[in-house]
């Protein structure tokens, strides 16, 4: 985890690195996981900077993305994950089914 | 006009259907054993059934297969050489086995795992290893045996009866015809699929998804206050209607509702998938937004026996439940939008997305089990049904229905 970097200018989100990852699957488990606290200081570490990282990552065709945006982009995603934990629930996950039993299926072609 | 005994209500929308009645709804149908394989053989094994879309399979050789317990077999979906979409069922013709084995694939024939008999596209058996050892066999008789299949708006639907009673366009009637010209074609070149088992009757999973009463109260840490308002605050829908054995349900959003800070960014980006305000019908078929409602969020059709599609301006949302047993389901959940072609546009789906999960299966889903394990504790033998759930009262009395024809 260490080892990835973030773009130019997005280097003070390097201490949330830890919620880069790469499947949904990955960013629920670290959603159930991780305490309010540490929830809540990444949602506010990460919203106020919103509009400059999606206007750095709107320039990339989805097929050329660099490594550091392709973190930078999967912070977005775990921010997308935890929003509803922020400003709806006020805790990690809602009341109800454990997500982690849901079976996320892609069922479209899949060609190399 | 119907009346309770507190004459509280004021029944609109029974009003119009008052061959349904008003009063209160056996639990039985929730957990017999018996009353379960009546909708097998009377229901789920007669009628056309959704299986999936025709993005699955787009190039010949493309195929899929369904697992559908409740109808007692496997079925092979697979695009032709001649560009049709057909349907096997998924067992050799030699012993038995299934050919195909996995969830999806290519392929330019079906070899089956077991001795290497192999099928074409169109299931005619085309070879047999170490033909000369069975006795006189005509390869034309021993095809794939192929089910009803057809395709509705680009959802593929099969029929296990061997002489389905009726074509799909007929059985779907009018409610289909109303939501015709929606773009759903448009709107499906991206599918995000979740599934799972619930030890749950699938009416318990259906029921969820056939009224929007429980908005305010379930979701009120969620969605609640996008959709109920101070003038609406019950959600109150704009329209319950019943076709034949199908319905459908127009459902009003909060125009005063301040979206969050996220919520706003994602919404710069693209649609949501359950859109609530900013929501518009224009150009849509006359199934969408049926009372043509400057608040409208999205409108649904209850297909019988077990699909929920959802429409919005933003994308479609899409529950299929497969019934395993009087008190297991496979719930199939989807939603469909365009696919993403930014990674802001991404992030904006994964936003809508994580709502969903958030929002309609972990706190709609958290209901089932609860309330399966109740209804089977035998301490009360019906359910009572208000008039904004007037879906789940036709469901009952349209499998009636089914079991008296």
């Amino acid at each position: 985890m260490s080892e990835r970097q973030l773009p130019e200018g997005f280097q003070d989100l390097e201490p949330y690195l830890e919620w880069s990852l790469a499947t949904d699957r990955e960013r629920s488990i670290k959603r159930q996981t991780s305490p309010m606290t540490k929830i809540t200081a990444f949602y506010h570490a990460i919203v106020p900077r919103m509009d400059e990282i999606l206007a750095h990552l709107e320039q990339y065709p989805l097929e050329q993305v660099p490594a550091d945006a392709q973190s930078l982009f999967y912070l977005t995603l775990s921010l997308a994950k935890i929003a509803p934990a922020v400003e709806m629930y006020g805790e990690p996950v809602p009341e109800g089914l454990d997500a982690l039993r849901l079976e996320n299926i892609d069922i479209y072609p899949t060609r190399g | 006009m119907p009346t309770q005994t507190n004459g509280a209500t004021d029944g609109k929308w029974h009003a119009r259907y008052p061959e349904l009645g008003t009063g209160p709804v056996p639990i039985e149908p929730y957990i017999s054993p018996e009353y379960f394989e009546k909708e097998r053989e009377y229901i789920f094994r007669k009628v056309w059934l959704n299986v999936g879309r025709v993005e699955q399979i787009p190039e010949p050789g493309d195929y899929f297969v369904k697992d559908l317990a409740v109808c007692r077999t496997s079925i092979i979906i697979v695009r032709g050489h001649d560009g049709r979409v057909h349907a096997f069922h998924n067992m050799c013709s030699h012993r038995g086995n299934p050919v195909v084995w996995n969830a999806k694939g290519a392929c330019k024939m079906f070899t089956c795992r077991y001795h290497s008999w192999t099928y074409g596209l169109d299931g005619a058996l085309r070879h047999i290893p170490d033909e000369k050892n069975f006795y006189g066999i005509k390869k034309d008789a021993y095809g794939l045996t192929p089910v009803a299949v057809d395709t509705w708006e680009g959802f593929i639907f099969i029929n296990v009866d061997p002489r389905p009673k009726e074509t799909l366009r007929e059985y779907l009637g009018a409610v289909g015809e109303s939501f015709e010209g929606y773009p759903f074609a448009e709107m499906a070149t991206g599918c995000s699929t979740w599934e799972i088992d619930v030890n749950a009757n699938w009416k318990v999973c259906k029921d969820a998804f056939q009224e929007v009463y429980h908005i305010f109260s379930l979701h009120h840490k969620s969605t609640g206050a996008a959709f109920a308002s101070t003038s609406n605050p019950y959600l109150n829908v704009h329209e319950l209607a019943l076709f034949g054995p199908h319905a459908r349900i127009s459902v009003p959003a909060n125009l005063d509702w301040t979206p969050t800070p996220v919520e706003a960014l994602a919404r710069r980006y693209g649609m949501l998938a359950l859109q609530k305000q900013g929501s518009s019908s224009q150009g849509m078929p006359a199934g969408v937004n049926p009372t043509g409602s400057p608040d409208w969020s999205f409108s649904g059709l209850i297909y019988f026996p077990n699909m929920c599609l959802f429409v919005a301006d933003g994308g479609i949302i899409m529950h299929t439940m497969w019934p395993l047993s009087e008190n297991r389901t496979h719930w199939e959940a989807r939603t469909y939008f365009p696919k993403a072609k930014t990674l802001a546009h991404k992030f904006s789906q994964e936003y809508s997305r994580a709502t969903f999960v958030d929002g309609v299966l972990v706190e709609d889903g958290g209901t089932f089990e609860k309330t399966q394990s109740m209804l089977a504790s035998g301490a009360k033998k019906h359910v009572i049904l208000g008039d904004e759930e007037l879906l789940i009262r036709h469901h009952h009395k349209v499998t009636e229905q089914f079991f008296n024809a």
